[in-house]
């Protein structure tokens, strides 16, 4: 199936027909059958409906464990409350921390799930186990999140990149990389450490009309070496070269200088925020996942400054986000969620800080998919264990597969062993869902 | 009564639940009014180790600060209001909306007719403590930090004859001001006490969180904790400068063990820097001499101290506990 890239530049019919230009070169018979599809899916109504309807997913993780008490689970007047007060959203009786009066406005597409129990308080095992779903197993290597939605929202001959990861901070980095798993190489994250750009696409010296007569090169003598062959391995290179080649005709995505300075004002000056502006843009073009991670939240020492500084970022930069997709029409179609490792504990340290807590957390899932202006589960009085409704991180990954479209119940094969998307018996939260 | 700091001892420990971020205390007695996290400002007798705390004022968050003028004490909290309250008949007095942010610390004038306020709004607001009128609105912070986050200001102190006030902020930067005139005469900066980790974490920690003006005001004394390797706790060294702060230059630096000073004490024997990180920190140096006299540790994380009328015994408030530390010669 083609795939529907929107960017809405004038470019990108150029690189579509360099790209057609390429398959002929290469005598590639199916994919030129296709053309007509190809042809009528750039007709600006179509693309446009095709592109509302594609589901995506952003994630905004927030790495080192952001405090629930802080947040999205405040707890005004408890011994462990602190000292921020919550304030009304959008939501008759529903409250959050005050330092997100822009969440609490828009409140409306944002559904909070306040009872995660997920039982590790460790920053390693809880990234992996957040990432994936799943408590690790030593004989199987898991796909996380990223690379399952990338195999099951992506497009197989994409052009885009199917799962990016924006992570600047070295602190917990390599606590949940992008991790394809049993799904291969394939599903893997493109991990953005220090460049918002992709670094390495292009080779310094080299223009973009070099790599395309090197293409049209390489794409006769390999088409001339196909020649009454069959080879997965020529497949698989010829499908990579593409892919990179689409990947380098995308790297405007990349760039948010390409956007009105009226939007990039809005999103705001900092790497959160123009890493999320960026985010918007890559799903708006097709990316069916894209990782925000915003590190690092360990508030040891110091909490209630560091959710100061920080919160009213996560709030401003979400509700903008929100508030572009939506008005773009993609909101309905983009599932974005906050999630990290674990949470923060109730009580206080003597260095008015909070340290690690998984057993009474918060997450929230806004747009696709999801009863918004809602919350599900409960934590008691003063946030120590949950009261009402509790999740589990299969559970989670259950309602976020199932808001995207996704049977949660679905089996992957790793040989001929069955395994499921989530485990066996996880239901999603029904409540959660639209 | 002469004081020796190398003689500290810790007197008396008074367990608490809550968290005590600000101490006043009636003169000449072991009577003290604090700040707590339960919202209230708490009347405690320090001389017993199990003595009742009698409520006072109530501001429905955090408080923040509190000082004592006779019969009143007035506060400040997370709610931005400053609170007259009259101790006596336990009711009270005047009720201010000062700051549209929480207030983060309050300093009388030596004379007790002024009370400046600071708070995360990066306002000073001078005040005539008898009729609560505003004498004065000082605006010499930056609201956000150069990496485009939300400031805090931390802290004011007046100097001994009450002429000049100081108030210093999250990046380090410290203004010296015309109390009567509310004009900027000066400004010194400590960056060190503000760490930006903009690679490992992308967040800041640190702060000016003690001032103190030297005894002939010449000098001001600005404390916190140093840059830290690792921002999620107070893995840094507690910090001192103490600047010439009209030729604007640092004069003298000493650092300490693990944490973040709190609060600065000034005598004509020593500058006292109390506060903590995981354990309560304590410092006594000889500015003349540019010697340290002790270093040692309190039984908490220390948020406010207050010394007696002696000079030798101070009243030490933070993380659940109130600690009477004696320095007898």
């Amino acid at each position: 199936m083609a795939r529907i890239n929107f960017c809405g530049s004038a470019a990108h019919a150029v690189n579509r027909r360099g790209f057609l230009s390429t398959l002929a070169t290469a005598g590639a018979a199916a994919f030129a059958a296709d053309m007509t599809r190809v042809q009528a899916l750039a007709l600006p109504e179509v693309a446009q409906d095709l592109r509302r309807n594609q589901k995506r997913c952003i994630l905004l993780w927030l790495a080192g464990g952001a405090s629930q008490m802080e947040t999205f689970d405040p707890k005004p007047g408890a011994v462990t409350g602190g000292p921020f007060q919550s304030i009304q959203t959008s939501t008759p009786g529903v409250r959050i921390c005050e330092l997100m009066p822009k969440m609490a406005r828009r409140f409306k597409d944002t559904c909070i799930i306040r009872s995660l129990n997920t039982r590790n308080g460790d920053h390693g095992g809880g990234s992996r186990m957040m990432m994936r779903g799943r408590a690790g197993e030593s004989n199987l290597d898991y796909p996380d999140l990223g690379a399952v939605l990338a195999r099951e929202l992506g497009q197989e001959n994409s052009s885009v990149p199917d799962y990016v990861s924006f992570y600047f901070a070295t602190e917990g980095r390599m606590f949940a990389p992008g991790t394809p798993g049993f799904l291969g190489a394939r599903y893997g994250s493109m991990d953005l450490y220090t460049s918002q750009i992709p670094e390495n696409m292009r080779r310094a010296g080299i223009s973009d009309q070099d790599h395309q007569a090197r293409n049209e090169l390489r794409g006769l003598i390999s088409g001339q070496f196909e020649r009454g062959r069959l080879s997965d391995s020529i497949d698989s290179h010829r499908q990579a070269y593409q892919r990179m080649r689409g990947i380098m005709a995308h790297e405007r995505l990349f760039d948010i200088n390409r956007e009105p300075q009226a939007i990039r004002d809005r999103y705001g000056p900092t790497l959160f925020g123009q890493q999320c502006l960026a985010a918007r843009r890559l799903v708006e073009a097709g990316v069916p996942f894209v990782r925000v991670g915003r590190a690092w939240w360990d508030s040891h020492g110091q909490n209630f400054e560091t959710h100061q500084e920080m919160v009213p970022e996560l709030d401003h930069v979400m509700a903008t986000l929100l508030d572009d997709l939506e008005q773009r029409g993609l909101l309905e179609s983009t599932l974005v969620i906050t999630l990290a490792e674990f949470g923060r504990t109730p009580n206080i340290n003597s260095q008015l800080g909070r340290d690690h807590f998984a057993s009474a957390w918060s997450s929230t899932l806004s747009g696709c998919g999801i009863r918004g202006g809602s919350v599900y589960g409960r934590t008691d009085e003063t946030g120590n264990r949950v009261a009402d409704g509790e999740v589990n991180a299969a559970r989670l990954f259950a309602t976020i597969y199932r808001a995207l479209g996704i049977n949660h119940q679905k089996n992957y094969y790793v040989g001929v062993r069955p395994v499921p998307l989530t485990d066996p018996g996880t239901e999603p939260i029904r409540e959660v869902l639209a | 009564m002469p004081s020796n700091p190398r003689n500290l001892r810790v007197a008396r420990e008074i367990a608490r639940r809550d968290i005590l971020f600000s101490v006043a205390r009636v003169p000449n007695s072991d009577r003290l009014f604090v700040a707590s996290s339960t919202n209230k400002v708490y009347e405690i007798d320090a001389s017993r180790t199990n003595a009742e705390a009698i409520e006072h004022a109530d501001h429905g968050r955090y408080v923040t600060a509190v000082r004592l003028v006779g019969n009143t004490a007035i506060s400040g909290g997370y709610d931005g209001r400053l609170i007259w309250w009259d101790i006596q008949n336990r009711r009270a007095i005047r009720t201010i909306d000062a700051h549209t942010r929480q207030v983060r610390h309050l300093a009388l004038s030596p004379d007790g007719t002024k009370i400046a306020s600071v708070a995360d709004d990066m306002v000073c607001r001078i005040w005539n403590v008898a009729s609560g009128e505003r004498l004065h609105e000082l605006r010499g912070h930056e609201p956000r930090t150069p990496t485009h986050f939300g400031s805090m200001l931390y802290v004011c102190v007046f100097s001994p004859d009450g002429r000049h006030l100081a108030t210093g902020d999250r990046v380090g930067h410290v203004v010296i001001w015309d109390a009567a005139a509310g004009r900027q005469l000066s400004a010194v900066e400590a960056p060190t006490l503000y760490t930006w980790d903009g690679v490992q974490r992308i967040r800041s920690i640190g702060g000016v969180r003690g001032l103190a003006f030297s005894p002939d005001g010449a000098q001001l004394a600005v404390g916190g904790v140093g840059q830290i390797g690792n921002v999620d706790a107070l893995q840094g060294p507690s910090r001192v400068e103490v600047f010439d702060w009209n030729r604007r230059q640092r004069v003298l630096e000493f650092t300490g063990q693990n944490g973040i000073v709190n609060k600065l004490i000034w005598t004509s024997e020593w500058l006292c820097a109390i506060g903590g990180g995981s354990n309560g920190l304590v410092m006594f140096h000889d500015v003349g001499r540019r010697a340290s006299i002790h270093q040692g540790n309190v039984p908490m994380h220390v948020h406010d101290a207050v010394l007696n009328d002696d000079g030798n015994q101070i009243y030490a408030v933070g993380h659940q506990k109130i600690a009477v530390l004696e320095l007898r010669a």
